[in-house]
């Protein structure tokens, strides 16, 4: 019981840091890349997403004086030798404290996580009706794909675009890492680029709006196991199994690492040119 | 047989003979054509030998002469083998084996970055998301043409990672856009 409440406090902090990082970043990339034609960023989509952020930025304080705590607890557990040592009233001890301080850390989260759960769903709706708008609505799939491929802002934008990044096999914060660094490159994207930030930026919403909700589900299961443990200080093995989804859920997927899709493109072949060429 | 029926007859004969000679004649062209698709390294050869083909009689098997050509021109990969195709498109525009749309289509799906497989008229919400499967299965089919078309046969590796590039990112971007369009009725 007391290696599962360990590891689920450390499931707990990688997911969150996971949250955190990705939405403290996200009003950078999003600021960097306001020099469109296509509105995908209008002010109130970048003042929701600035709101999320700050929102991660009050739930990151609200979490750090606990973790800590939870830290040195489980730094004293380890130094104590109390792992396989359970019967031992000092590490009973410790493990309750643990115990506690885990409990705390999952009412801060369920009382920060509806406001986060509010702010990021609120982002994905604007950045879903500006998508739908000006890529669903006013575009055909020829002029979505010139519009990628660059040919509506010049043949230059290929050496500004973006190395694609892709939505799979990556955590959230890496992604959100590559973000900041591509638009920190430079100042002001293309449409192109714009069109691929924001449909990234969308669908990681969408999945952190998903994973939000089944953390604050898991929390709740988390809570009552633990105030479980705590009256009985004992733990059934189908309790340990609650706690092993919940270490699951927090953890979240553990994703394979893809290679870069494929080098930067430079310049544009100014070879031949047929007068089939579309 | 009297004498004249005997002349009468070699006279038929002779007619039957001489009709079934320019019959024969006006059916055998100088050189038979066997609708065979060139063989050999040479792609300018084989372009020349499936031009006089498509020209005489084998205009049906253009699909199978055009592969075979993509073939050929795989084993010697160069820039200019993209000048070539084009050149042989623009023949077989002019001479009413493909329309220009046809042959537009054709050149760029091998040669192009873009991708024919997104041509449409109407917005992404109502033509493409309903078929997006479809649409990129499409496009995966096009970029495997690319890779011949650019990469083997034309060595040009610079617009195949454009093509390869503009694949990846219109697949993110058709997620993102057809998600939010919403479900389709």
């Amino acid at each position: 019981m007391k290696t599962a409440i360990i590891c689920a406090r450390k499931g707990a902090r990688r997911a969150f840091k996971q949250l955190l990082t990705g939405c403290l970043l996200l009003p950078v990339a999003a600021y960097a890349a306001n020099a469109p034609t296509i509105k995908l960023f209008p002010t109130t989509v970048l003042e929701e997403i600035k709101h999320t952020g700050n929102v991660a930025a009050e739930m990151e304080t609200g979490l750090q004086v606990v973790i800590s705590q939870l830290d040195e607890q489980q730094k004293l557990y380890v130094d104590s030798k109390c792992e396989g040592n359970e019967g031992d009233p000092g590490c009973e001890r410790i493990a309750r404290q643990l115990g506690k301080s885990y409990l705390e850390m999952l009412n801060v989260m369920a009382e920060k996580l509806p406001e986060m759960e509010t702010a990021v769903n609120a982002t994905s709706a604007s950045l879903e009706k500006r998508i739908r708008k000006e890529l669903g609505q006013k575009k055909t799939s020829w002029t979505l794909q010139e519009l990628l491929i660059g040919a509506e802002s010049g043949k230059s934008a290929a050496a500004s675009k973006p190395s694609l990044r892709g939505r799979s096999g990556m955590r959230l914060s890496d992604r959100f890492s590559q973000y900041y660094k591509l638009v920190a490159r430079s100042g002001g994207k293309t449409n192109s680029s714009l069109a691929v930030i924001a449909s990234d930026i969308y669908l990681d919403m969408q999945e952190t709006s998903s994973l939000i909700a089944r953390t604050r589900e898991e929390i709740s299961r988390a809570t009552l196991m633990e105030q479980l443990n705590q009256s009985f200080g004992a733990i059934t093995p189908e309790m340990q199994e609650v706690v092993a989804g919940v270490k699951a859920i927090l953890f979240g997927e553990e994703f394979e690492v893809v290679p870069m899709a494929l080098p930067p493109v430079r310049s544009a072949d100014t070879g031949f040119e047929s007068a089939l060429q579309m | 047989m009297s004498s004249s029926m005997k002349k009468q007859l070699a006279g038929l004969v002779s007619v039957a003979a001489i009709t079934a000679s320019l019959a024969a004649c006006s059916s055998n062209p100088v050189q038979v054509t066997s609708c065979s698709p060139p063989q050999g390294p040479n792609l300018e050869q084989a372009i020349s030998r499936a031009r006089f083909d498509l020209e005489t009689g084998c205009e049906h098997e253009f699909d199978s002469y055009f592969q075979r050509l993509l073939t050929v021109a795989e084993g010697d990969p160069k820039k200019e083998n993209k000048a070539s195709f084009s050149e042989f498109l623009l023949w077989a525009n002019d001479t009413g084996l493909l329309s220009k749309r046809q042959a537009r289509q054709v050149y760029n799906r091998y040669f192009g970055v873009k991708y024919v497989s997104l041509v449409s008229d109407y917005s992404v919400c109502t033509q493409t998301c309903p078929n997006q499967s479809d649409v990129m299965r499409n496009m995966n089919l096009e970029l495997a043409d690319k890779e011949q078309g650019l990469l083997k046969i034309s060595a040009d590796r610079l617009n195949y990672t454009r093509a390869s590039n503009l694949y990846q990112e219109t697949e993110l971007v058709l997620e993102a856009t057809c998600m939010a369009c919403g479900p389709f009725e």
